[in-house]
């Protein structure tokens, strides 16, 4: 389905993925972030996808430990994917040509207008849930913790992502469009947290340029 | 039934309805895969497909939709046993009503280059492993649907074309918004696959039957008279949980719409089921499919844009090597950046076709070129025209071409005709014929028209149609011959008038040897546009050309209201200054006053580097400007950023307006015709596997500015396409990136690669998860935290 946007672009987040956490723009930026901005707006055709299913999928038990502790007293499970579209992925490239400093500001722009579409289709799904008297955990997405990326294509698959939302998972199980989102979210009858695979499962947890400064991905 | 009958559109054609609904209804479980569905429950598959057949379906679709060796992978079934199984099955259903059996081909499942990482090639032969398996299983036409990727498409037209002899029909799947996922129009599919020389074209998925409706009626209108129009329109709009809420009786009814359109195939696609089709069947019934009126255009087109050449329409030229020694320097070191940023340069000044040309002594052509189309279509959506006069360039540009080009050119010349007006219809192109042959080019517009009456007569006997040919009648130098520009101009008029076909013209050619070329060029592209030139080869970043065009556009009333002009001029000053001996007409933003080049770098002003560099570079050698002031004011930034002081959107600024210099320097350099001094090789890629590049394209733009020669391999790169770089390069030192854990490990493959051929070249790595420990156990030389270190190390190589 069709997803919008969300309204704003968050810009420190966008300057924190660009390696300048709580730094005041310059004139100069804040005019790339206009222009990155505007210019992905009419380049990006946001879709998502979703499914619910029980939680006793096949594949979803190679999913490693740190899955199922995500998944851990859930019966069903959501499958969601979302994506920026190819338009997007288009102009990232254009840009890098045109001027290398709006391709990265763009490129992280992206990132963060993915986030909130995620965040937005998650918003939608828990309300509907909650109607239903049923509980969900967080977003959990493969390649997380010790969860392999090779699942990338059973749960794309599963929502038939490529017919769905024109969602493609290559070879090496990288999804393109490049901007784009899949997860797994757990679902009760009861409370359920989840368990995101957090610092202590991030397999970047020796080398976290993050950590190193006392923070983490999340916080900034 | 025979299957000419699907062709001659006396009746209505049934086809027939959703397969994978009716799986799922039927048994299928979650997670079984319904491509083995032959193996796994071969008498519900009969049923489905005999339910279909009785309910009046002529073609029945067999259940190979997926049946490719990606999707196939791990299931212990072939590609050919999957096929043969399923088109038996559908067979075996058929015999009652005598209903044909379609191979259907769906999606492979993953995005092509530049999208995505499978190469079109690979694409062709998975479907073309798919052609052949359908053929041996006497299939009796082959259908491709649901595609929303032209170029997958595309390879598999080519596919079913090359390896069968079947009726091949295609259908592609829109959004609500009229694009595919990918961007493709309906103008698109149909100009790319009805130029393939498919045998019917069609919409199907995604969207229910009021949806489709105002894509088909576009698309009957776009497609040749004879070629019929198909629609599978889901059974309405899918609801969030994948269900359909559209009644068969309702489907009928909207369906009914379709009777007056002129498509003569109809069927359904997902959530519907053989009562659907029992009752399509009834309101079909008896009834004649309406004569389609199909509008003659002249387009050109890529997935995303479909240009109409109507009117004047602007060829940028400055993608050909021709007197332009940057760009010579630029193919025959393989540095596909140039020439791609000079596409997006041109795109932005209002070319609507981009002129590629590869044609340069010493360089193998066909490869170039071939290489320079790839490139070209990741970064611009423009068509191409695609320009040379080898035919083995042009065989294999015009395989790869995303969408429609145009080809530039052939002449009168009988062999000429006979090497490359079969390539152009074979890929659907259209072509520029040249009024010359071996004769030379004739003095007189009637000798002229002559030869372009010639090449009209050849093309249309190969199969292309008169609205895609485009006649040259050259312009000649004016200070050569100057009655040369009339003859042409009336050459022009007498084809477009009396031939009915579209022209073209190299427009700057008339002012060679000429001073002050502008105003010869801009006045003369007046006159020709006057006498009906259609497509203008200029330069599009030349302010009096393209005000020439747009003035002309609101005089002839093409521009309402004058909307576009006053976009593009609207705030624009024009400053003209002559002097004895430069002629320089700029239009300037209102700015102000001077500033150095090196305090340009260092806050990051583009047009201000610019500017600033152009004025220094009448003073200073190029060499001087970038070792005295460019790296200072680059290194200065540098240590600003490495203390924190300067952070990495500032950096960027400040090596995106050095960039902006630095492509003066470098004309500088390779106008004055001496060898630039580099200050030394360096290979980029992103390693094999990975997509995620814009690490790499920031450590390029830095390198570069430092004055060395990156040749930047782009990302998804094969060791052995490094190696060979490195060895026909003898650089000597190698960046890799990688963004994801996973591809780490062909980084690694890489590095062994180097040191397995013993190439003496050192390795920088970097990338997300890479640290100096994991950057040592992979087997490289270095770790570049960010782009800053790479200039570091690349001074550590090179000193």
């Amino acid at each position: 389905m069709e997803l919008s946007l969300p309204k704003n672009l968050d810009r420190a987040t966008t300057l924190r993925y660009l390696g300048a956490a709580n730094w005041t723009p310059d004139e100069n930026t804040e005019t790339l972030l206009r222009t990155a901005e505007s210019e992905l707006r009419a380049a990006c055709t946001p879709r998502g996808i979703w499914r619910e299913l029980p939680a006793d999928l096949p594949w979803l038990h190679d999913g490693g430990s740190d899955l199922a502790r995500h998944l851990s007293g859930c019966d069903g499970v959501v499958l969601m994917a979302v994506t920026l579209g190819s338009g997007a992925d288009a102009l990232l490239r254009r840009l890098c040509l045109r001027d290398i400093a709006l391709g990265a500001v763009a490129d992280a722009a992206a990132s963060v207008l993915m986030e909130g579409l995620c965040d937005d289709l998650e918003a939608q799904i828990r309300t509907q849930q909650q109607k239903q008297g049923r509980y969900m955990t967080g977003r959990y997405s493969p390649g997380y913790g010790d969860c392999p990326l090779a699942m990338q294509d059973e749960l794309c698959l599963a929502l038939d992502t490529v017919r769905g939302i024109g969602l493609c998972v290559t070879k090496e199980h990288l999804m393109t469009p490049r901007k784009s989102v899949t997860a797994i979210l757990g679902t009760a009858e009861h409370p359920v947290t989840g368990a995101r695979a957090g610092c202590a499962h991030c397999v970047l947890r020796e080398t976290c340029a993050y950590r190193k400064r006392g923070t983490t991905c999340e916080t900034g | 039934m025979k299957l000419a009958e699907l062709f001659d559109r006396k009746r209505f054609i049934l086809m027939d309805g959703a397969m994978g609904t009716q799986l799922n209804e039927r048994g299928l479980k979650p997670g079984e895969k319904p491509e083995l569905a032959a193996f796994s429950m071969p008498e519900t598959l009969e049923a489905i497909h005999r339910d279909y057949a009785r309910a009046g379906a002529d073609v029945l679709f067999a259940n190979t939709f997926g049946a490719n060796p990606k999707k196939l992978a791990g299931t212990g079934y072939t590609t050919q046993q999957v096929i043969a199984e399923s088109i038996a099955c559908a067979r075996r259903a058929a015999v009652e009503t005598g209903a044909l059996v379609a191979l259907d081909i769906g999606p492979l499942g993953e995005l092509l280059v530049p999208a995505g990482t499978l190469e079109f090639e690979e694409a062709c032969s998975q479907f073309a492993d798919m052609v052949r398996a359908g053929v041996e299983a006497g299939a009796d036409l082959i259908v491709l649907e649901t595609m929303t990727d032209l170029y997958e498409l595309k390879a598999g037209i080519l596919a079913a074309k090359e390896n069968s002899n079947l009726p091949v029909l295609v259908s592609m799947s829109f959004e609500s918004r009229g694009r595919t996922f990918t961007g493709c129009t309906v103008e698109s599919f149909a100009a790319t696959a009805a130029g393939l020389g498919v045998d019917g074209i069609g919409i199907n998925c995604s969207l229910g039957p009021v949806e489709i409706l105002p894509f088909a009626k576009r698309l009957c209108r776009c497609v040749p008279a004879g070629m019929p129009v198909f629609v599978k329109p889901n059974a309405g709009l899918p609801n969030p949980d994948g269900s359909y809420d559209i009644t068969p009786e309702e489907f009928a009814r909207d369906m009914r719409e379709y009777l007056t359109t002129g498509v003569s195939m109809v069927g359904g696609c997902c959530g519907s089921n053989p009562e659907y089709i029992r009752l399509l069947k009834e309101t079909f019934a008896d009834k004649v499919p309406a004569r389609k009126v199909p509008v003659r255009k002249s387009v050109l087109c890529t997935p995303v844009r479909c240009v109409e050449v109507n009117g004047i329409t602007v060829v940028g030229e400055r993608i050909n090597p021709t007197g332009k020694k940057r760009l010579q320097q630029a193919l025959r070191e393989g540095d596909s950046a140039y020439p791609c940023a000079q596409a997006v340069a041109q795109a932005e000044a209002g070319t609507q076709v981009l002129d590629v040309n590869a044609g340069l002594p010493g360089i193998d052509e066909a490869e170039v070129l071939t290489h320079l189309v790839k490139e070209l279509q990741g970064v611009t959506d423009l068509p191409l025209q695609l320009d040379s006069s080898n035919p083995d360039a042009l065989a294999r540009a015009l395989r790869i071409y995303n969408g429609k080009p145009i080809v530039n050119s052939v002449n009168g010349e009988q062999a000429v005709l006979d090497s490359i007006l079969p390539l152009c219809k074979k890929y659907g192109a259209a072509v520029v014929g040249l009024t010359l042959d071996e004769h030379g080019i004739p003095k007189t517009a009637g000798e002229r028209f002559a030869i372009a009456e010639r090449i009209v007569r050849a093309a249309e006997s190969v199969g292309i149609p008169r609205e895609d040919i485009y006649i040259d009648c050259l312009t000649l130098t004016a200070s050569a011959q100057q009655e040369g520009a009339a003859q042409t101009l009336e050459a022009l008029t007498r084809c477009k008038k009396e031939l009915g076909v579209r022209t073209v013209l190299g427009v700057s050619n008339i002012s060679f040897g000429l001073p002050c070329r502008g105003y010869m060029n801009s006045t003369f592209l007046t006159m020709a546009m006057q006498a009906g030139l259609d497509l203008a080869i200029i330069n599009p970043n030349t302010p009096e050309m393209m005000g020439a065009v747009r003035a002309f556009r609101v005089l002839t009333s093409q521009d309402e209201k004058s909307a576009d002009y006053i976009e593009a001029y609207a705030g624009v000053q024009v400053q003209t200054t002559q002097s004895a001996k430069t002629d320089t007409t700029a239009q300037v933003p209102v700015s102000g006053g001077q500033m150095s080049l090196f305090d340009a770098v260092r806050r990051g002003l583009k047009a201000e580097a610019r500017q600033a560099a152009k004025q220094a570079l009448e003073v200073t050698e190029p060499l001087t400007l970038v070792n005295e002031t460019l790296i200072p004011a680059l290194d200065a930034v540098g240590d600003g950023f490495e203390k924190g002081t300067i952070f990495l959107p500032q950096l960027l600024q400040s090596a995106s307006a050095a960039q902006a210099a630095f492509e003066l320097v470098k004309e500088a350099i390779a106008a004055s015709g001496r060898q630039g001094e580099s200050r030394g090789r360096i290979v980029l890629a992103t390693v094999k596997g990975d997509v995620h590049d814009i690490g790499k394209n920031i450590v390029r733009v830095i390198l570069e500015n430092y004055g060395y020669d990156v040749l930047d391999l782009g990302r998804d790169v094969p060791p052995e396409t490094v190696v060979q770089a490195v060895r026909e390069t003898g650089a000597p030192l190698v960046g890799l990136s990688a963004l994801m854990t996973t591809t780490v490990a062909s980084m690694q493959a890489t590095i062994e690669a180097l040191h397995r051929e013993g190439l003496p070249c050192k390795v920088m790595v970097g990338g997300a998860v890479l640290t100096p420990e994991y950057a040592r156990q992979i087997g490289a030389d270095f770790y570049a935290r960010d782009a800053k270190a790479s200039a570091d190390i690349a001074k550590q190589i090179f000193s």
